[in-house]
């Protein structure tokens, strides 16, 4: 479990975290979802120790991210590529294999895995220049896994990435999550939180706006649904808490339908209505 | 714990020799600039002579031997050529300086009790000191041959006496005490030589005339007797042991420039974040970086050094050149740090690194030697870590220093090296943290 208790942190004016509290249960994969310089990856920084908040404390287990024992049990995939592009793939484990002190034959039989979790196993020999932008983000991902880490921070991991790639990715984090490991996965796109994520933090400004599943902030932030109907009476647009009882009672008067549709609310008109701004400005 | 700053090490180096453009810069120019100017150096060690050209206007027996002089003497390359193309021939700076040799210069060359010297007239750029010095100092030992010759050779001393008495016979302005003197003392001279001539042999030659003493001239200004001692040299064995110093520092400045910029790259990749994350500590990750550094300038001094003994005839003291290496290492991987600490990007640590350490180059000994810099300059070299590498290095390969005097440069480095890396790690560790 991870328990994240008023974290702030500033960076001269800019107040980049304000006393943000979370806590992710085991084996959830939990979304900090937020527009750029929102203060995700700050956060998620000292989530898993790399800075230290000004105020607050995070607990991973109960311990503090910073100490020995703790860091053996993270994982972080950095929002760029963290490779030694010049070297092959192998090498590159192989280093941070070696930077967890795994024994020989441990650090072998994870390095393959690895390998074969992210479907590079064929490319292993290669220098990591030689590989598409996917690929890249894929080994990104391998080398952070080398450890078996039981916490695995990921931000932003799709930036730059091919819908073939993210897709696989995306595959990558549900077998993670089923081998029960618990997910911190930051981004600014509302689908990916949609789909992968049990709960999602909504972040602005370094302040924590709201947190739930995703049904919960859409049922408590997402508003009235908007149903538009076009029908030989002409064209007709309305906005409903109730969709379905509301759409039935407009059909029953009329004979042709010659379109209908229905726009649900989503995290984006969650966000919109939490900040009166697109997620994307 | 030592496993990671190995690892560390290891994944640095396998990143060096990667770079086609590093390993040229840190193993093969070094070499190349050592052997370079070694040979350079080495092929204009011995004096090839000033280059002068000679007229004569005088056109007699004595210039014409003077000229003769002139070319046989191993001080001068003489090129003999008509007055306005000796000239022509400086103006352009295909001769270092002309010499003209004017009418009367044979006549007053022969005159030794009377007369004028002979007047020769020479034409140099005044900003040629050095040449005009030497060339100055060669003229007038071949002057002094005149005297060796007229005190050495009985029968050319009549001629002179002759030629002198006559001369101050005519003589009218000459004072009547030193016309009085002469005239009596040339002619008792002159009866003294001819009855030493008288004396010799039927046959035997007339120079080397005795005067009654057993075989030594005294007319003859010094009796020099020579003896042979070989001298131990002190110095260079040869040119290559003051250019491989110099290769040695291109190379460690190579090492400390690509490692500088290594880890400011681990920044900008974010390869540190992943070296922070892991449960290694940030001194150790550090030490890995500098341990990586020390380990490629230790392995390009080792290669360089190694040619140098077995194909460049370098010869030092081993234990003497492993302490100049470990200081030097010390001292430049406290520089590396400390760029890497005070930069954020690859551009600045690049451009950083490479201005500094080329002005402390310059200064320092790493492209003019130290020796042959002018006082002034070697003054300010003091400043620059360069200088003291330069001087531990050439300690141990030709200075002959004791181990006191390694004591200074030694410290020097160590200390610089310590300071740098302790306010460099510092630097760093806050801008993590």
């Amino acid at each position: 479990m991870i328990e994240v208790r008023g974290i702030s942190k500033r960076y001269g004016n800019l107040q980049a975290v304000d006393n943000l509290s979370i806590t992710i249960e085991k084996g959830h994969i939990f979304g900090l979802l937020g527009p750029n310089g929102a203060g995700k990856s700050t956060t998620i920084s000292m989530m898993c120790g790399l800075i230290n908040p000004d105020q607050g404390q995070v607990l991973l287990n109960g311990n503090a991210p910073g100490i020995k024992e703790t860091k053996h049990k993270i994982g972080l995939i950095p929002q760029s590529i963290a490779l030694y592009e010049e070297l092959t793939a192998l090498d590159n484990l192989s280093f941070f294999a070696d930077l967890y002190n795994l024994p020989a034959s441990q650090k072998a039989e994870r390095m393959e895995w690895s390998l074969a979790f992210v479907g590079l196993q064929d490319r292993a020999k290669d220098a990591v220049q030689d590989f598409s932008g996917g690929m890249k983000r894929r080994l990104n991902l391998a080398a952070s896994l080398l450890h078996d880490p039981e916490f695995i921070f990921m931000d932003e991991p799709t930036a730059g990435v091919d819908p073939q790639s993210r897709n696989k990715l995306f595959e990558s984090v549900f077998e993670l999550k089923a081998l029960g490991k618990t997910i911190i996965y930051t981004t600014h796109y509302m689908e990916e939180a949609e789909k992968l994520c049990d709960r999602v933090g909504v972040v602005d400004k370094g302040q924590l706006l709201a947190l739930g599943t995703v049904d919960e902030l859409i049922e408590q932030y997402g508003g009235e649904s908007r149903v538009h109907i076009k029908s030989e009476q002409g064209e007709e647009s309305f906005m409903t808490a109730n969709p379905v009882n509301d759409l039935m009672t407009r059909l029953k008067g009329l004979t042709t339908v010659e379109n209908l549709s229905l726009q649900r609310p989503n995290l984006e008109t969650v966000f919109l209505n939490l900040t009166g701004k697109q997620l994307r400005d | 714990m030592m496993k990671a700053v190995v690892a560390l090490m290891k994944k640095d180096l396998k990143l060096l020799f990667k770079d086609k453009m590093a390993v040229f810069f840190t193993f093969i120019f070094p070499l190349l600039f050592a052997f370079f100017f070694g040979s350079i150096f080495s092929s204009s060690g011995g004096s090839q002579g000033l280059k002068i050209a000679v007229s004569d206007r005088d056109q007699t027996e004595k210039s014409q031997a003077f000229i003769g002089q002139l070319k046989e003497a191993s001080e001068f390359r003489v090129t003999e050529t008509d007055e306005a193309n000796a000239k022509k021939l400086v103006r352009t700076g295909k001769q270092v300086a002309f010499i003209i040799l004017p009418e009367g210069f044979g006549e007053n060359y022969g005159g030794i009790f009377s007369g004028q010297p002979p007047e020769i007239l020479v034409g140099i750029d005044p900003a040629r000191k050095a040449e005009a010095g030497y060339l100055e100092g060669s003229l007038m030992k071949l002057g002094i041959k005149r005297f060796e010759l007229a005190f050495s050779d009985a029968n050319e001393m009549i001629k002179q006496l002759d030629f002198s008495i006559e001369d101050i016979q005519q003589s009218d302005d000459m004072p009547a005490e030193w016309k009085s003197l002469l005239g009596d003392y040339l002619p008792k001279f002159k009866e003294l030589t001819e009855l030493e001539i008288a004396k010799q042999p039927e046959g035997s030659d007339s120079s080397g005339l005795s005067f009654g003493s057993d075989g030594d001239n005294p007319m003859m200004p010094l009796k020099i007797t020579k003896e042979e001692i070989t001298v131990q040299k002190t110095g260079p064995r040869n040119s290559f042991s003051i250019t491989i110093p110099q290769g040695v520092i291109w190379a460690i400045m190579g090492c400390v420039i690509g490692f500088a910029i290594s880890l400011v790259r681990e920044k900008t990749l974010g390869t540190l974040d992943r070296l922070a994350i892991a449960p290694i500590s940030r001194t150790q990750i550090l030490a890995g970086k500098a341990l990586g550094c020390f380990a490629a300038q230790a392995m390009v001094v080792t290669l360089l050094f190694t040619i140098a003994y077995f194909m460049l005839g370098v010869r030092f003291d081993l234990i003497k050149l492993v302490l100049a290496v470990l200081a030097a290492g010390i001292c430049f991987v406290g520089f590396m740090m400390f760029f890497a600490s005070i930069t954020k990007t690859e551009q600045s640590v690049a451009g950083m690194t490479n201005a500094f350490l080329i002005i402390m180059g310059m200064i320092g000994g790493a492209m003019i030697p130290l020796f042959a810099m002018p006082g002034w300059m070697q003054s300010i070299s003091h400043i620059s870590p360069v200088k003291w590498a330069i001087l531990a290095f050439e300690g141990a390969i030709w200075r002959d220093f004791t181990y006191i005097e390694m004591m200074t440069p030694l410290t020097i480095l160590t200390a610089i090296g310590v300071v740098t890396f302790f306010i460099g790690t510092r630097m760093l560790k806050l801008k993590q943290s």
